[in-house]
């Protein structure tokens, strides 16, 4: 009970820092204003997202890659603190939702975004939205494990530095915490200055995370962070996000419809680049409200 | 049936495959192994003691006591030859005897002048020493031997005059004895053939032995002998055999032919009393020169006498690095933040298109017009109008640049776009992105394209040949301003000891011995880019 509360408190603070956080465009998404448009699971009486706990707003969100769609008006709300998982066919836009959200996708070259994608109430595709400061509260964990060709040490610090933190006894306590929030600091302790790529599968996703947790992000998102793991190294990964649940905002793209099951708290189901059914994971899959839904969770899809 | 064809196609294209490597590898031993073979010949070769006194000499290198010591060893050798071919040569070359007989009748007239001899008894004798004066004169213009016996005896008459004893008139006589030996062996009616064909023979024994002791000489390359055992050999050979035109079996046709000169049959000087001294100068070739097995490692670091006539290649080598080098520092950067920017900042438009298809032209251009513009560009407006270091380094950068921004962008677009993700998606801007990341994973690549471009830069001559690059030149002066200076490069050195001048025919280890320099030290900078290339992929492999 006692580390609930503790959880509590620290959302709040830090919901308060994202008040911090400059705002270029005051958009309809502001508390207050939002009318929930969502599925009628997502408003269930026991599992309201109040727009005071609603982290990230998605109004009409549509995205394109020139003239083909990505994903369509997809209105959803996550909560702050929880794990939410986004489950759909290949090509159903998940990814690129996901991708939306600290805007990855503008690497893509002639890519178009259209409707309100709001975090922290900022609209991010607001001309004026600092990219820098954006991907810094929203970080990312991708599909297959990514470290840079340095050593451990330097990987964890990589973002503290881009934010001008020099000092290195700061640096060092950056390091043992994230990795240890991690669930990798035993393993790598002995020699933080070893190639990061000297590191298994596992091990490797597990630095990427904490390397994500190193520059102190709101939301992480996690793009099938398991699909190129084992079962153990998955199994690891899970304990990891069940443990990250409530510091931060968890948003995960998965495949593996147990593993949404097991450590998401609500669950979106995407399916041709719409919002199909969101709500309680519990309820998505025993009872889903959309024929879509329980064809696809029962493997009946297609 | 159709599994068998599939079959057939696989070996086929394994035998093709594998001809071709092996074809690759034939081609490349064929075209290496005689050129590091006799470029080798320019550091291991036998030395002789005119090499050891050219770099004691030139370089101070050696003991002077035991250099001294062998000088005079060989020196002793050397006059028995030189004995023999003086004399011979005194009976041809008959107006260095007509002009010291004529010195003597002088010298007489001084004598007798000296001692007061009374005006009577002086006008007697004078008129008897020119008697004989002209006896002797004669005796040398004739070429008719019972002529010149006539002569010869018409002075010899005086050898019993006791009068004449203790004076000038006595060498005269004794002049005449000598004469009457040489008239004896020498045929006179081939005295012009024979003049011809000393000083051949002189030419030769220069070319040996280098110049006689006190005799100085203006040229560098003319201050000493061969230095070498293969160059030996050859003025050996060439100071014994002459070619000659003989008739052929049937009697038709006259044919050239290798004769030895003292071949008693068809040698032009069989029979006479110069003959022995070819088989001497063969004999004694190793007292008079004494060659020794040299290891001249400094062929890599000393300087050479203009034409590379003796020395070593160091100047070129310094010229080639810093040309190289310096290219590289220009080319590098330049290169890299071009295709950076092609990959990461420009966009699909026909602009970036239009750039693109130049740099590919660029990259066909030949080299030669390089240099053109070198010359009509960096060294006019650059470096002002001063042929130099800089002007040509910047030539080669400019041509190794198209080469640099392909395998650069190649390099960049390769690296994986995780990457990338990964470094923005914890707040990197795209420059830091690509500095702290893109860059290093993208190195092991771009140090491709620079090895390519490094041995192409050291090895070309055309960029260079306008911009800076000199045959004869300074050493680069690093107190000074080095980089407004010309430079030798081993490229261009490469060049003009082959088509230089004549010169370049007598050196041919220096040519064969420079081109091996060139072939090594792009191995030795593409070794040190290779190793550093591999460390640098194994810390991005991380094993």
């Amino acid at each position: 009970m006692f580390e609930v509360s503790e959880i509590t408190e620290k959302t709040k603070s830090e919901s308060l820092t994202m008040e911090s956080i400059p705002i270029s465009k005051q958009s309809e998404a502001t508390a207050g204003k939002i009318k929930l448009d969502g599925p009628a699971s997502a408003s269930q009486p026991e599992t309201p997202i109040t727009p005071e706990r609603a982290i990230i707003q998605s109004r009409d969100f549509s995205f394109f890659y020139g003239s083909k769609m990505g994903v369509e008006k997809i209105n959803m709300d996550i909560e702050i603190g929880s794990v939410t998982a986004i489950i759909g066919p290949s090509g159903c836009g998940k990814s690129t939702f996901l991708r939306s959200i600290n805007r990855m996708n503008d690497l893509i070259p002639q890519t178009r975004a259209e409707g309100v994608l709001s975090v922290g109430g900022q609209d991010i595709y607001d001309k004026s939205t600092n990219l820098v400061n954006l991907r810094q509260q929203v970080g990312m964990v991708f599909q297959r494990p990514n470290p840079f060709a340095k050593s451990i040490y330097d990987n964890i610090t990589y973002g503290p530095k881009l934010q001008g933190i020099r000092s290195k006894a700061k640096l060092d306590e950056i390091v043992e915490r994230c990795l240890k929030a991690g669930a990798i600091w035993d393993e790598v302790k002995d020699d933080l200055q070893k190639s990061a790529l000297a590191l298994s599968g596992g091990q490797q996703q597990r630095l990427c995370i904490a390397r994500t947790l190193a520059t102190m992000p709101k939301v992480i998102l996690m793009d099938e962070p398991c699909s190129a793991l084992d079962p153990l190294a998955t199994a690891r990964i899970e304990d990891l996000i069940a443990e990250l649940k409530g510091t931060y905002t968890i948003v995960i793209v998965t495949h593996n419809m147990q593993q949404a099951a097991r450590v998401s708290d609500r669950t979106a189901f995407f399916c041709l680049g719409k919002l199909v059914e969101y709500g309680m994971t519990d309820k998505l899959f025993t009872n889903p409200r959309e024929q879509a839904t329980e064809d696809y969770i029962t493997g009946r899809f297609g | 049936m159709r599994i068998q064809i599939r079959q057939t196609w696989n070996h086929l294209f394994t035998v093709f495959s594998s001809m071709s490597v092996v074809l690759m590898v034939a081609a490349l031993l064929l075209f290496l192994v005689p050129m590091l073979g006799k470029g080798m010949s320019a550091v291991f070769f036998r030395g002789t003691v005119e090499f050891r006194k050219m770099q004691h000499d030139l370089y101070g290198l050696g003991s002077e006591s035991t250099l001294q010591k062998e000088i005079a060893a060989t020196q002793a050798a050397r006059d028995d030859i030189y004995a023999i071919f003086d004399r011979f040569s005194r009976g041809i070359d008959t107006d260095l005897l007509a002009g010291e007989a004529k010195r003597l009748y002088r010298d007489h007239g001084d004598e007798l002048r000296y001692q007061n001899v009374p005006k009577d008894e002086y006008t007697a004798l004078r008129k008897q020493a020119k008697g004989i004066r002209n006896h002797l004169m004669d005796a040398f213009e004739s070429v008719d031997k019972a002529e010149i016996f006539e002569h010869l005896d018409a002075v010899e008459a005086f050898k019993s005059d006791a009068s004449l004893k203790g004076t000038s008139v006595e060498k005269l006589i004794a002049m005449a004895a000598d004469y009457r030996n040489i008239a004896e062996t020498v045929d006179f009616s081939k005295r012009a053939d024979y003049a011809e064909e000393l000083d051949a023979v002189e030419e030769e024994l220069f070319r040996l032995f280098g110049p006689r002791p006190g005799v100085e000489r203006a040229l560098a390359m003319e201050s000493y002998g061969a230095t070498r055992w293969d160059v030996v050999q050859k003025h050996l050979h060439q100071l014994v055999w002459q070619e000659s035109w003989v008739l052929s079996e049937d009697g038709q046709q006259m044919v050239q032919k290798q004769v030895r000169r003292d071949d008693p049959k068809e040698g032009s000087f069989a029979g006479t009393q110069l003959a022995p001294m070819f088989a001497l100068v063969e004999e004694t070739v190793s007292e008079t020169l004494r060659p020794r097995r040299t290891f001249y490692w400094r062929y890599f670091v000393q300087d050479s006498t203009p034409g590379h006539y003796f020395g070593g290649v160091g100047p070129e080598i310094l010229g080639t690095l810093l040309l190289t080098v310096l290219a590289m520092c220009f080319a590098v950067p330049l290169g890299v933040i071009s295709a950076a920017y092609l990959v990461e900042y420009a966009g699909e438009n026909w602009v970036i298109k239009i750039i693109r298809v130049c740099i590919n032209t660029l990259a066909g251009v030949p080299s030669i017009v390089y240099g053109l513009f070198g010359l009509a560009f960096f060294v006019e407006y650059v470096t002002a109008k001063q042929k130099c270091i800089t002007s040509a380094s910047m030539t080669l950068a400019l041509l190794v640049l198209p080469v640099i921004i392909r395998a650069s962008e190649e390099a960049i677009r390769a690296v994986p776009r995780t990457y990338r993700e990964a470094a923005m998606g914890l707040g990197a801007g795209k420059f830091r992105t690509f500095a702290t990341v893109t860059l290093p994973a993208a190195g092991p690549g771009i140090l491709t394209g620079i090895i390519l471009s490094l041995s192409r830069a050291a090895g070309e001559t055309a960029p260079i040949l306008f911009a800076g690059a000199v045959a004869l030149g300074p050493i680069p002066d690093f107190a000074g301003k080095w980089w407004f200076q010309p430079t030798r490069a081993l490229s261009y050195g490469c060049h003009d000891i082959t088509v230089g001048d004549k010169l370049a025919m007598m050196v041919p280890h220096n040519q064969y011995g420079m081109v091996m320099t060139l072939i090594l030290l792009v191995l030795c900078l593409n070794i040190v880019a290779i190793v550093i290339r591999s460390r640098m992929s194994k810390k991005l492999r991380g094993y």
